[in-house]
């Protein structure tokens, strides 16, 4: 039934009313004719209102004529009747076509990238890569070839793990997996030795290939060979191996800090001044004209792209600028807070570094006084293993 | 003789009757609503009485506000406030 209405209301319909005294006959004929006819409705004797569609309103007015009705049109409802009315307004015909056009056109093209890195970790320079890979903002989406942009730039780069590019809408979105830089893996069959890649006291070797070079209780430097790749015998003479070993040693990690007595430190006092623009592709549209109030303020940018529905999106986008105001306070330490403070971010620093907390052996704090400051060294004593397969070049 | 075989036929297919012959169908949903298919041509028709020919023989409803709705070649709608029903046979049926 509901399909029937819309139907009838696209084809369009005329409600009709017929005057006459042969009314059960015109209804007889008309449906001997197979004429559809709907909402009959009698009125005052002789008056009878009924629907038909504008195909078969001739037939029925041969009809009226055969049973001496008369007829008038009540009502003209449907949309060829809507057409005709707006028939006259050309100028907003042509727009409307204009503007369903446009929206057309303007979703084959690419109007956001979208970069989304797993685990937030940041990728440097990975959108001057895209564009010159092809991806562009404006891009006609089928000239984006994926697969031949995935190829060149994982040719490109090595601190990608995966890429994938998936086009929705006018959306790229770009999906990227870093990956962890690897040591050079030497093969087993290959000669190497191994080298230290920290500074430190050697604390433990065991070598179970190769012969060490080092002993407990030396120094060594960055670079310095450990356990070297050949192994001398009295009657074999010397002959090379792939080195294998652990060696043990005590690491120095030291930082050092200046902590003045008087620093200046901005802090926000609250007040906040909101600014509005719109940015097409790349061109700025200011809402404001006078520079901030604040003499001193931090300014936070936030910036909407337009979309229509979901993932349309348009190259427009609505620019908020926050201006915070900042306010210069001037804090003075006494010789212990600076102490105690110098100490504490250090440390916190010195604990991000360093992977195994167990292995701290000892903690060692100087501070040297200074006519404005104080400076903090703070150095910890690890155990690590060290020690990374070098090749042996001949 | 003709007709009672079809009529045979079908009771033993149990085809519903509505569709291969002429017999027609009332369906009354509540009491403003009905809807008669293998109808033949309206009699008479006022906004308190409607006679509808059928082929086996006439229906008249009476009641008030009546009004046709959905009129096609063999099913007809009347909707209003349905009062009454009468069937009149027609006599050479049996």
């Amino acid at each position: 039934m509901f399909i029937k209405i819309i139907l009838s209301y696209l084809l369009g319909y005329l409600r009709l009313s017929i005057e006459g005294y042969y009314i059960e006959r015109f209804i007889n004929i008309c449906k001997n004719n197979k004429i559809i006819i709907w909402n009959l409705k009698r009125d005052k004797d002789i008056h009878l209102y009924l629907n038909v569609r504008i195909s078969e309103f001739k037939e029925i007015c041969d009809i009226a004529k055969k049973t001496r009705c008369k007829i008038k049109i009540k009502n003209k409802k449907g949309i060829p009747f809507l057409l005709h009315k707006y028939k006259k307004r050309k100028i907003f015909a042509v727009f409307l076509i204009l503007v369903v056009c446009s929206i057309g056109l303007s979703s084959n093209f690419v109007w956001n990238v979208d970069i989304r890195e797993e685990n937030n970790q940041k990728i440097e320079n990975i959108i001057q890569d895209l564009e010159s890979a092809g991806l562009k903002i404006g891009m006609l989406k089928s000239n984006i070839n994926t697969k031949e942009i995935i190829n060149k730039i994982r040719f490109q780069r090595n601190d990608i793990a995966w890429i994938g590019i998936e086009l929705k809408g006018t959306n790229a979105i770009v999906k990227l997996v870093k990956s962890d830089k690897k040591p050079d893996i030497i093969d087993e069959n290959e000669y190497c030795s191994i080298i230290s890649d920290k500074a430190g006291v050697v604390t433990k070797i065991n070598a179970q290939t190769g012969t060490a070079n080092v002993k407990v209780g030396d120094t060594i430097k960055e670079g310095d060979v450990l356990i070297n790749g050949w192994m001398e015998g009295k009657f074999t003479g010397i002959r090379y191996v792939h080195a294998k070993g652990e060696i043990e040693a005590k690491v120095w990690y030291t930082k050092h800090k200046k902590i003045s007595y008087h620093t200046t430190q901005a802090k926000e006092t609250g007040n906040k001044e909101n600014k509005y623009g719109i940015k097409i592709n790349n061109f700025e549209i200011n809402f404001y004209k006078k520079l901030s109030k604040f003499k001193i303020y931090d300014t936070i940018e936030t910036e909407n792209k337009f979309k229509l529905f979901s993932d349309f999106y348009l190259p427009i986008s609505f620019i908020k600028k926050m201006n915070k105001e900042l306010e210069e306070v001037q804090e003075d330490y006494t010789l212990e807070e600076a102490k105690t403070i110098g100490i504490e971010e250090l440390q916190e620093e010195l604990e991000k570094e360093i992977e195994n907390k167990n292995n701290i052996v000892n903690k060692n704090i100087n501070t040297y006084e200074q006519e404005d400051g104080i400076d903090v060294y703070v150095t910890y004593e690890v155990l690590e293993n060290i020690g990374t397969n070098e090749k042996i070049v001949f | 003789m003709k007709k009672k075989n079809i009529r045979k036929i079908d009771e033993i297919l149990e085809l519903p009757k509505e569709v291969c012959s002429n017999v027609p169908k009332i369906i009354i949903t509540g009491f403003d609503e009905m809807i008669i298919e293998n109808f033949k041509g309206i009699l008479e028709y006022e906004e308190f009485f409607v006679k509808i020919n059928t082929y086996i023989g006439v229906i008249n409803v009476n009641g008030y506000g009546l009004r046709l709705e959905n009129m096609t070649d063999d099913d007809i709608k009347v909707k209003g406030k349905i009062e009454s029903l009468e069937i009149e046979r027609m006599l050479d049926e049996d």
